[in-house]
């Protein structure tokens, strides 16, 4: 029948899409938070869950790819923040506050992990190290119906996340519970063991399908100088290993911290707590100076914990190193600093390198050396050494960038490329293949503005070691979850709906469907999409 | 009848011919979905009928009658009498472009309103009579540019002021009459259920744009809506009764040339100095507007920041009869 001849009828016969060039998709994309996220986890999704009460859902959504929501909610550096298109608009999203909330309720609720499947494997894997990285394998490969076992040379699980972290910032009960759910998927736990001492690197291999080394990087980098004596020397991994082993450490008046890292700063706040007088000599430069003079280099630790130290009367010293310990005999009476022309040399290694006649003198009675950890290979050298196929590295030990939620996304990563080796089926990772959406994707006025909200930090913060931050009560983690703009991934506003001139986006239950028989392909509904889900595609 | 979407009826459905991202459509869906089909909705000539019956198909899904040009508002005062006489309380609904209502068909509509007819009398303003190529009307915005207001070098644009329509109603003391436009669904929903709660005759005057007259991308009529609001040339209004009962407000003013730059009608007023003389004049008009409708004043929080804003899971719909009819 000819376009021009229909019987009286309804214009649905008529199908006005094919005036179109071009047509809009609906595409989920991949949000910055999730996109910086070193744990990959897809923060948008949870959000989400949240903000519309399932909160149960929201943490099961979450520990698919971070196993220590309680403990990455206090301690993470959350990269994810500084991702957040909100903060274009008011504020970014409190990801991490909201992270703890969902870890602390799960405590308190009591939920257990539900493996992914029913699937019980018989390989056996063996981890060794049971910190972030080691965990987070664990629990994934567990999650998948694996029989894991875990070895440990300290005397409790946790890794850097007990020896290192201290209590204000990270209470032991909170790591301890959130470790004992994971071991209760099945997980063996075997503590006191050093590979190499008390089992050998060969057994392991002849007892296990696959192992996974995420054995840190424990080993603090010791003082280059000419002197060797250890009296009134400390390294920042041991004092905070002894504090938070609960030994009693008597601390002289003046303490002075050497690093930028995150370890100098814990050093220096337990000292404090201690009451010494502390200093840290800092050898970067202060926050918020990269572009300062040629070779400004931030220091590495966190800015926030950096504020907190200087609040509770540590002071700070920046852009120094240590020409030498000044002693008279054994008895340590402070150190000669000076400042410092370059921190690295060309191929990277620290190596300071100090301007001559810029010395001065800084009393001190004890000196706590935070300036880099190794990675300690000892007893694990076959293993490491020969390329073992069904060997992982991962964690502190494997990388560079030495965060504890880089280590559980590095363990995820381990646990699909053990899986791969095991099965023989190239490892798949639940990644995103999608673009990411900047603030330009996003139309803001259809946002309302909102206050962000803030966990409260505690005012005695000099006195004791008690968790200074408390987490976001209920009302709180619900009005933040709302505030997530959902980059990039459909939340139903019926923009599309509403604004479509030819009736062809149509309203599901959950979602929207383009009636492609009659779009003309006018755009309006990418354009007024509030979070770029919508993308318009030439058609030919 | 086309039952497609599960969440609204698609009075006006699709396979019509309106041009790519037409603002006429989009509010004609709008307005006739939140009445619903149980109506009676008789239509003037223009683009809206023309679009929607063309070669013995009609988009409507609902009762709808085409009168000529200028009597919308008589045929819909004896649909209302005929109603009337027999105990009928179908509601009436008129639609007309601007054509229809500032100029041939104000007489009509002028008597309607007098006679106190229970009509609700749908204006989708799009400023020129665009369903015969772009012909300035009454409501064309001064200083635009139209096929028979051609800017030159005698000219730049339409010379005279753009009709105060809704004053010239709201002098009739009636008992509703509004101002809308498709950028605000909130406000327009409020505004169309406030219009169907009240008896007598009411009148709405919804700006639309058009893609193919003001000439500008058909993916940005929501953007040029709430621009013309933003910068206060088109005030979202409320009257009842003559007096003033309701403005959306502005948070901040947006200087008209943020609205003009978007529209080819209005590209000729840059780059002369004619043009920025008129481009003076019709921010003095926005200004005014502003002044005199306090457009600028915070006395609520309703304004065109808080009516955009989105919700999860939808911002308000449209009631669902018939699906509750079917269960």
């Amino acid at each position: 029948m000819s376009r021009l001849a229909f019987e009286p009828g309804s214009s649905v016969a008529y199908h006005s899409g094919d005036w179109r060039n071009q047509r809009p998709v609906f595409h989920n994309k991949w949000p910055p938070c999730g996109q910086t996220c070193p744990s990959s986890e897809d923060i948008q999704a949870w959000l989400a869950l949240a903000s519309d009460n399932q909160w149960e859902a929201a943490w099961r959504k979450l520990t698919e790819r971070n196993p220590l929501p309680a403990v990455m909610g206090r301690i993470c550096y959350h990269p994810c923040e500084l991702g957040c298109n909100r903060k274009e608009l008011d504020s970014a999203v409190n990801i991490h506050g909201m992270e703890r909330y969902l870890g602390d309720l799960a405590l308190q609720q009591g939920w257990r992990h539900r493996p992914i499947n029913e699937q019980q494997h018989t390989q056996q894997v063996a981890v060794v190290g049971a910190g972030p990285a080691g965990l987070s394998c664990a629990y994934q490969l567990a999650m998948r119906g694996y029989p894991v076992t875990i070895f440990d040379n300290q005397s409790a699980a946790g890794g850097t996340l007990y020896s290192g972290i201290p209590d204000y910032r990270l209470a032991k009960n909170v790591l301890a519970q959130e470790i004992d759910a994971i071991l209760a998927l099945g997980i063996q736990l075997h503590l006191n063991i050093k590979i190499g001492v008390q089992r050998s690197a060969k057994s392991l291999q002849e007892e296990f399908g696959a192992i996974f080394l995420a054995v840190g990087a424990q080993r603090p980098r010791t003082y280059q100088g000419n002197d060797q004596s250890n009296h009134s020397v400390l390294t920042g991994v041991d004092f905070l290993r002894r504090i938070n082993h609960g030994e009693p450490i008597t601390l002289p008046h003046a303490v002075v911290v050497i690093g930028g890292g995150n370890t100098a700063i814990d050093a220096a706040r337990c000292a404090r707590r201690l009451g010494a007088d502390v200093t840290v000599v800092c050898p970067q430069d202060p926050h918020g100076t990269q572009h300062g003079h040629s070779g400004a280099e931030e220091m590495p630790a966190s800015f926030e914990e950096v504020l907190q130290a200087e609040a509770e009367g540590v002071h700070l010293r920046y852009r120094l190193g240590v020409r030498r310990l000044v002693r008279s005999g054994q008895h340590l009476s402070g150190l000669e600093i000076a400042r410092i022309d370059q921190i690295h040399d060309r191929q990277g290694h620290f190596k300071p390198l100090l301007f001559e006649g810029t010395e001065e003198f800084l009393p001190a009675g004890l000196v706590i050396f935070a300036s880099g950890q190794e990675v300690d290979w000892s007893g694990l050298e076959s293993l490491v050494e020969t390329h073992e196929s069904g060997v992982m590295v991962g964690g502190d030990a494997a990388g560079k960038l030495r965060f504890a939620a880089t280590a559980v996304g590095s363990g995820y990563q381990a646990a699909m490329s053990i899986i791969a080796y095991l099965t023989g089926i190239p490892p798949v990772y639940e990644q995103h293949e999608k673009a990411e959406v900047t603030y330009k994707d996003l139309n803001l006025p259809y946002y309302s503005p909102l206050v962000r909200h803030e966990g409260t930090v505690a005012a005695d913060q000099s006195h004791g070691f008690n968790e200074i931050k408390t987490g976001l009560n209920d009302v709180a983690a619900k009005d933040e979850a709302a505030r997530c703009l959902s980059c990039g991934v459909c939340f139903q506003c019926d923009n599309c709906w509403h604004f479509c001139p030819d009736a062809a986006v149509i309203k599901r239950n959950t979602d929207y469907e383009i009636d492609y028989d009659y779009c003309k392909g006018c755009g309006i509904c990418a354009q007024e999409c509030p979070c770029g889900h919508i993308d318009m595609e030439p058609v030919f | 009848m086309d039952s497609r979407d599960p969440f609204r009826h698609n009075v006006l459905t699709s396979g019509h011919r309106a041009c790519s991202g037409c603002g006429e459509a989009m509010a004609a869906r709008m307005v006739t979905d939140i009445i619903g089909p149980d109506a009676i909705y008789i239509n003037a000539t223009g683009c809206l009928q023309v679009f929607t019956t063309h070669n013995q198909q009609s988009s409507w899904q609902a009762p709808w009658i085409h009168s000529v040009f200028a009597n919308a508002a008589a045929v819909a005062s004896g649909v209302e009498a005929a109603l009337r006489a027999r105990g009928d309380d179908t509601p009436v609904i008129v639609q007309a472009g601007d054509g229809g209502t500032f100029d041939i068909g104000l007489q009509c509509l002028s008597g309607m309103i007098e006679r106190g007819h229970d009509v609700l009398f749908v204006c989708y303003d799009n400023e020129a009579y665009m369903n015969t190529g772009v012909q300035r009307s009454s409501s064309t915005p001064h200083a635009v540019r139209t096929t028979t207001s051609p800017p030159g070098r005698l000219s730049e644009g339409k010379h005279h002021l753009k009709k105060d329509m809704i004053s010239i109603i709201a002098a009739h003391q009636m008992p509703y009459a509004a101002t809308a436009t498709v950028a605000y669904f909130p406000d327009l929903k409020a505004k169309v259920e406030k219009a169907m709660s009240i008896k007598g005759p009411r009148f709405l005057q919804v700006l639309s744009p058009c893609p193919l007259g003001w000439d500008h991308d058909a993916a940005q009529t929501i953007q040029v809506s709430r621009l013309a609001v933003e910068t206060g040339l088109f005030p979202l209004l409320e009257l009842e009764h003559g007096a003033v009962t309701g403005v959306m407000h502005l948070p901040q003013q947006r200087p008209v040339e943020d609205y003009f730059r978007l529209q080819g009608r209005f590209k000729h007023l840059f780059g002369s100095k004619g043009g920025i003389a008129e481009i003076r004049h019709l921010q003095a008009l926005a200004d005014a507007r502003i002044q005199r409708y306090g457009l600028l004043d915070t006395t609520t929080d309703w304004n065109t920041d808080t009516a955009s804003q989105v919700q999860r899971h939808g911002r308000g719909g449209y009631s669902l009869d018939r699906q509750e009819d079917s269960q």
